[in-house]
């Protein structure tokens, strides 16, 4: 098969193509179980394979994909032909940045393949956390697990030949309740990187007995809780909601394709313009944020981007300056020619698609915050004066350039005179981005450090949903709008 | 292509029946094409054929699934994945309750929402399009970007009960121009749903652009005050917002688990405004209809609001077996929403602006990024987006900056709802997230929403 496809690129390029690639996926396999109120409403297994064909021809890109492998010629010639279409249309050539040909694997660490695992183990594992969360006060509980596997095999015109063996796991388990006015709350614990691997040895009962305990007692505690207050005052963003703080006003606004205009028909733009590349103040000196495929063990970290690219660790924010972008081949070669100066060398990476069918577009790696010197939370909540702690992601929504935001947490706690006082529900709070991130005032330290997983980042069209990774820690920022 | 369909899913059918085993198939095939536009240029011009198998298994109260993208040749594989399917279910548990098995009693297909010539428009008929649409709209600072989304879409379902099958096939495109400036920021969108290629109008497209493009070009744009505003929605905004209603305001399955600001005692009494009736409408075709649903029902026109008055819960068959309540005709990939039309005669967002006003009116197209605050108050937030207006009492108009709606969605279309227009647009609320699955939402072009609190406002785009 991979001769086979060498043969089509290379029949393409001599056809008239600058550039053509295929991934294809011989297996991508992935089971799904949801477990609520103690029935097990899905039990899904599923399995594709496929090939998908980029073709470069006259600055313009054209993409075909099929199920069937059987016709390859003629996907390749769909391609090719979607490929001089475009080319009919084109303001600024599609160039690539320089890469060198790559041969080589990547297998994402795991210890236990969970599709070894029996069915029967995995539910009986949801029946013993359904069975921990079903405790007064709960009305839902909803316990699950989405364990995915797949081999992507990457080759160029270019010379490239990259085998890729990914297992992705990602388990969840909520309880909700009902307060006096009839509000429906939640808590949930979604385990981000808990070792050095990523299979079915990530399900470890005792941490996930111990957070089905801790959720059902705060869910308990928010279903008592007075209202957040509107008022303004600090925020301590614990990591449960900071990574999508993070994901959203700094990973999706540094996307460079996102910059340079090619979402906005869609989820939109960036407030982020070329000349502001070493010169914005993005966030105060205690901010530095990296785009870090290296780390190890994340679905952040995939070896090589869908570009062929080798993993890269790259600063994006640095004490505050904003220095880089996530970027892949094209934007950055894009971006140096209309800044009329190199802000980019080469790409960053991060060029990635979420199947064979979907083309490879910029998308976030682990974007991190590094962990600060202002201690554990213990510390930061002491040196503070009036301030709020939030929690648990319930609900996200940012302006078209990312330039504001407001998130929504599923709990609260006051702090008052360097102290935690009490749980408060229905928390809130509002921003601007670079006022924002200009108001941190404290940064946790390593013991605040988690890596929390996203495996739902949507973008493009058509629509992709990625896997990825963000290393945040606590952290806290002054004079925000709270409790609308 | 539909025979082969039919008798692979027969073949599949029998498979499973000499096994003992109990299944039901569910396929999705798709041919979907979308070509992207950005900077003015065709960023990515794709297509993708894809064929998916979904395959549930029964044994009492145990059930299972095995998905697959697969092709119509590997019908060996979809046979092991009905071996796959039935092996799961052993180590399953129970369900609670009777999970049904769909009874076909006749054999249905439905191709009337198809269009071959729109499901088979070319490249170059996409492109011409958008060139007719943007002409002479662009210039150096001022780009375009959009989209052209166009396909075939065929579901087909069949089970051990019978031998009856069902199919639907149909011809949907999607399209939406953006222009925007570079340096600016500002964004204007036009929008176009089509379910037969006659549907297509780029001129209708160019006039509404060219409208909002003189507008945003001619005037400043300005932060305005947060603060309480009459507000006039477009059809993106109002199909936006009754999506969401779909997911928190009638679904009686999100109703029992505790995510709907409507309760049971809330059936047969009033929850909006007079002014607000909804319908899930089969008989339209621009909603690219479901005229049978996955258990066999005849869809027929199902009120959800009348006057006001909340008409009752929607129930898919999992969510009816589980709560014992009849299953309506929902279990479907999507609904045909249809919000009725008001008496305020304004057609178009020239004759809006051109409305004598008593006040100052907020003119919000299109709302970017609604998530649910909370879901049982049906409180929703989101941003402006795509050429807001201000239309000012002394009938000037004024460009304002983006502003943040955060809002219950029983403010919105309960008392604080003025007025609806009596003219009709199609808001296709698509998205091309998984398999392909056209939807749109008839509804008025603009309702006005008195006093609505803006919490948020840009001090620029």
């Amino acid at each position: 098969m991979i001769n086979e496809l060498k043969q089509q690129i290379e029949r393409l390029r001599n056809a008239g193509a600058t550039y053509v690639d295929a991934r294809w996926y011989p297996l991508e396999e992935s089971s799904d179980l949801t477990m609520w109120n103690g029935n097990l409403k899905n039990a899904t297994a599923s399995r594709e394979s496929g090939v998908g064909v980029r073709v470069l021809y006259k600055g313009a890109w054209g993409f075909s994909a099929s199920s069937d492998i059987s016709q390859l010629a003629g996907l390749f010639d769909k391609a090719f032909d979607n490929a001089r279409v475009a080319a009919e249309r084109v303001t600024f050539p599609v160039r690539l940045a320089e890469k060198d040909a790559i041969q080589a694997s990547f297998t994402s660490p795991n210890e236990i393949d969970p599709f070894t695992v029996e069915l029967s183990e995995k539910v009986d594992f949801l029946k013993e956390m359904d069975s921990l969360m079903n405790q007064s006060g709960v009305v839902q509980r909803a316990s699950g697990m989405t364990f995915m596997k797949k081999q992507i095999i990457f080759v160029d015109s270019e010379g490239s030949e990259i085998e890729k063996k990914i297992i992705e796991v990602f388990p969840a388990i909520q309880v909700m309740g009902v307060d006096a006015q009839g509000v429906t709350h939640t808590r949930k614990y979604q385990p981000g990187r808990i070792g050095a691997t990523r299979g079915w040895e990530t399900m470890d009962r005792k941490l996930f007995t111990d957070n089905a305990a801790r959720i059902v007692k705060e869910l308990n505690e928010v279903l008592v809780a007075e209202d957040c207050p509107r008022d303004t005052r600090s925020v301590i963003l614990l990591p449960g909601i900071m990574f999508l703080q993070t994901h959203e006003t700094i990973g999706h606004a540094l996307e460079l394709d996102r910059i340079l205009g090619y979402e906005l028909a869609y989820a939109g733009g960036s407030f982020v313009r070329l000349e502001d590349f070493g010169k914005l103040q993005y966030g105060s000196s205690k901010l530095t944020a990296r785009a870090d495929a290296t780390l190890p063990n994340t679905p952040g970290s995939f070896g090589y981007d869908d570009d062929g690219i080798p993993a890269q660790n790259n600063l994006l924010i640095d004490k505050g300056l904003l220095v880089g972008a996530i970027t892949g081949r094209q934007m950055v070669e894009e971006a140096n020619a209309k800044a009329r100066k190199p802000i980019f060398n080469g790409s960053g990476g991060a060029n990635r698609a979420t199947s064979f069918y979907r083309v490879p577009i910029e998308r976030m790696t682990n974007i991190n915050i590094d962990f600060g010197t202002d201690g554990t939370l213990d510390d930061i909540v002491k040196n503070t004066e009036k301030g709020v702690i939030l929690d648990g992601e319930k609900s996200w929504s940012i302006g078209s350039n990312r330039e504001q935001f407001h998130f929504a947490t599923d709990i609260g706690w006051v702090v008052e005179d360097g102290e935690v006082k009490h749980v408060v529900k229905n928390a809130t709070y509002r921003g601007e981005t670079v006022k924002f991130y200009n108001s941190l005032t404290a940064v946790g330290d390593e013991s605040t450090w988690e890596v929390q997983y996203v495996d739902n980042c949507g973008k493009g069209q058509p629509n992709q949903v990625m896997q990825l990774g963000h290393g945040v820690p606590v952290c806290r920022f002054d004079n925000v709008t709270i409790g609308e | 292509m539909k025979e082969k369909i039919l008798n692979i899913l027969g073949e599949l059918r029998q498979y499973a029946i000499n096994k003992g085993i109990s299944a039901a198939f569910f396929y999705h095939e798709e041919d979907s094409y979308l070509m992207r536009f950005a900077n003015s240029a065709i960023s990515l011009n794709t297509n993708e054929h894809l064929v998916r198998l979904e395959i549930t298994t029964y044994d009492g109260r145990k059930r299972a699934e095995y998905q697959m993208i697969t092709d119509l040749n590997q019908v060996e594989q979809m046979k092991a994945g009905i071996d796959t399917a039935a092996e799961m279910m052993k180590h399953t548990q129970p369900l609670s309750y009777d999970p049904t098995i769909p009874l076909y009693t006749e054999t249905y297909a439905d191709e009337s929402s198809y269009d071959q010539a729109l499901a088979q428009l070319s490249n170059e008929e996409k492109l011409a399009y958008f060139n007719q649409a943007a002409e002479g709209l662009e210039t150096g600072e001022i780009t375009l970007s959009g989209i052209f989304s166009s396909g075939t879409n065929i579901t087909a379902q069949i089970n051990t009960r019978s031998e009856h099958t069902q199919y639907f096939k149909s011809s949907d495109a999607q399209v939406n121009l953006v222009l925007s400036h570079g340096a600016q920021k500002w964004e204007i969108l036009a929008e176009q749903s089509a379910q037969q290629k006659a549907d297509l109008d780029p001129a209708a497209v160019h006039s509404e652009l060219a409208f909002l493009s003189h507008v945003y070009t001619t005037t400043v744009p300005q932060q305005i005050p947060v603060g309480t505003y009459d507000i006039v929605l477009g059809s993106a905004a109002i199909g936006d917002l009754l999506d969401l209603m779909n997911w928190i305001g009638f679904s009686g399955g999100m109703m029992k688990r505790g995510f709907s600001f409507t309760t049971q005692e809330q059936v047969g009494k009033p929850v909006f405004s007079e002014k607000f009736t909804l319908v899930d409408d089969p008989t339209r075709r621009e909603t690219f209809p479901y005229k049978r649903d996955v258990s066999g029902i005849e869809r027929k026109p199902f009120p959800l609001f009348t006057r006001g008055v909340f008409d009752g819960y929607t129930w898919v068959q999992d969510d009816a077996d589980e709560y014992g309540a009849q299953p309506t005709g929902h279990t479907v990939m999507h609904k045909s929403l249809v919000l009725h039309c008001g008496d305020q005669p304004v057609d178009s967002l020239e004759a809006l602006v051109s409305m004598p006003r008593e006040k100052d009116l907020l003119y919000i197209p299109y709302l970017h990024y609604m998530n649910i605050v909370n879901p049982s108050r049906g409180l929703i937030t989101g941003s402006s987006r795509f050429g807001a207006l201000l239309l000012k009492k002394d009938g000037s108009v004024a460009v304002p900056f983006n502003v943040r709606l955060t809002q219950s969605l029983l403010d919105i279309f309960g008392e604080k709802l003025q007025w609806l227009s009596s003219t009709e647009k199609i808001a296709n609320t698509s998205m091309s997230y998984g398999a392909r699955n056209p939807k749109a939402i008839v509804l008025p072009a603009f309702i006005r929403v008195n006093g609505l609190e803006i919490s948020h406002s840009n001090s620029a785009f």
